[in-house]
């Protein structure tokens, strides 16, 4: 499966439209469809909402599936960003006042993929995720 | 994504239905603020309907969390399907709003 998306949040309905066809045809269990959903929309909306200097980022999305795990691919051509090193870790405890706002969703992205690789090229980032479907 | 609220023993029971992402994150926290009303009255919110929940949705349970907490009343939510459940362990959220299996369980465990 393969999208391309504006640096808009209105695109993440056409995304999810997108990902429960592909996990229909393919025949993933609706808590995978879920995680690969929760997975793209997180960094689809980090672009988005840091990414993006002009307005005018592009966001090529795509998903292939295999035997026993999915691939994921994310190219945009926003800033910079290493989401393996840029992103500070987020505090997961304490009480409703210690809990701050926020960067929540790269920490559920490193938890729910099993592997995570960055690059930067040709003012481009390049990312790739893998889980195992089970 | 739908919300509906009904009162209950003098909390406000909140049903979510559809989704929550960052494309409507806005619009069912100003749904939620508008439940709280002006009285303060503790909050269940239900997700027995709701399918899918991101991080921009988080956000704003904490928010309101923060909201009710600053009026003395309190949150808690119920009836999270499985990978909701997961979402809310991986973000140590179920650590700061307590999950119960239904409304029911949920109102008395408020203890208004």
């Amino acid at each position: 499966m393969s999208l391309a998306l504006d640096s808009d949040p209105a695109e993440l309905q056409r995304l999810a439209d997108a990902i429960e066809e592909f996990a229909e045809r393919e025949g993933w269990s609706p808590d995978l469809a879920f995680k690969i959903n929760l997975v793209l929309e997180e960094m689809v909306m980090n672009v988005i909402t840091h990414g993006n200097v002009d307005g005018l980022a592009e966001i090529q999305v795509k998903v292939t599936s295999s035997e026993d795990s999915v691939a994921l691919q994310l190219v945009d051509n926003g800033v910079a960003f290493d989401p393996l090193t840029d992103a500070p870790e987020p505090e997961i405890a304490g009480s409703v006042q210690e809990r701050h706002i926020g960067g929540l969703g790269i920490h559920l992205v490193r938890t729910m993929m099993d592997h995570i690789s960055y690059e930067r090229a040709e003012g481009r980032n390049l990312l790739t995720m893998t889980t195992k479907k089970a | 994504m739908e919300l509906t609220s009904e009162n209950a023993n003098g909390a406000v029971i909140v049903k979510a239905v559809g989704r929550v992402d960052g494309a409507n994150a806005r619009d069912f926290h100003e749904g939620l603020e508008s439940s709280i009303g002006a009285d303060g009255k503790s909050m269940v919110l239900d997700f027995a309907g709701l399918s899918y929940i991101s991080s921009a949705g988080l956000r704003v349970v904490l928010l309101v969390a923060k909201s009710l907490q600053q009026r003395n009343a309190k949150l808690a939510v119920c009836s999270l399907t499985e990978s909701i459940r997961e979402v809310f362990e991986i973000s140590g959220f179920d650590k700061i709003v307590p999950v119960y299996a239904n409304s029911s369980e949920a109102v008395s465990g408020l203890e208004i």
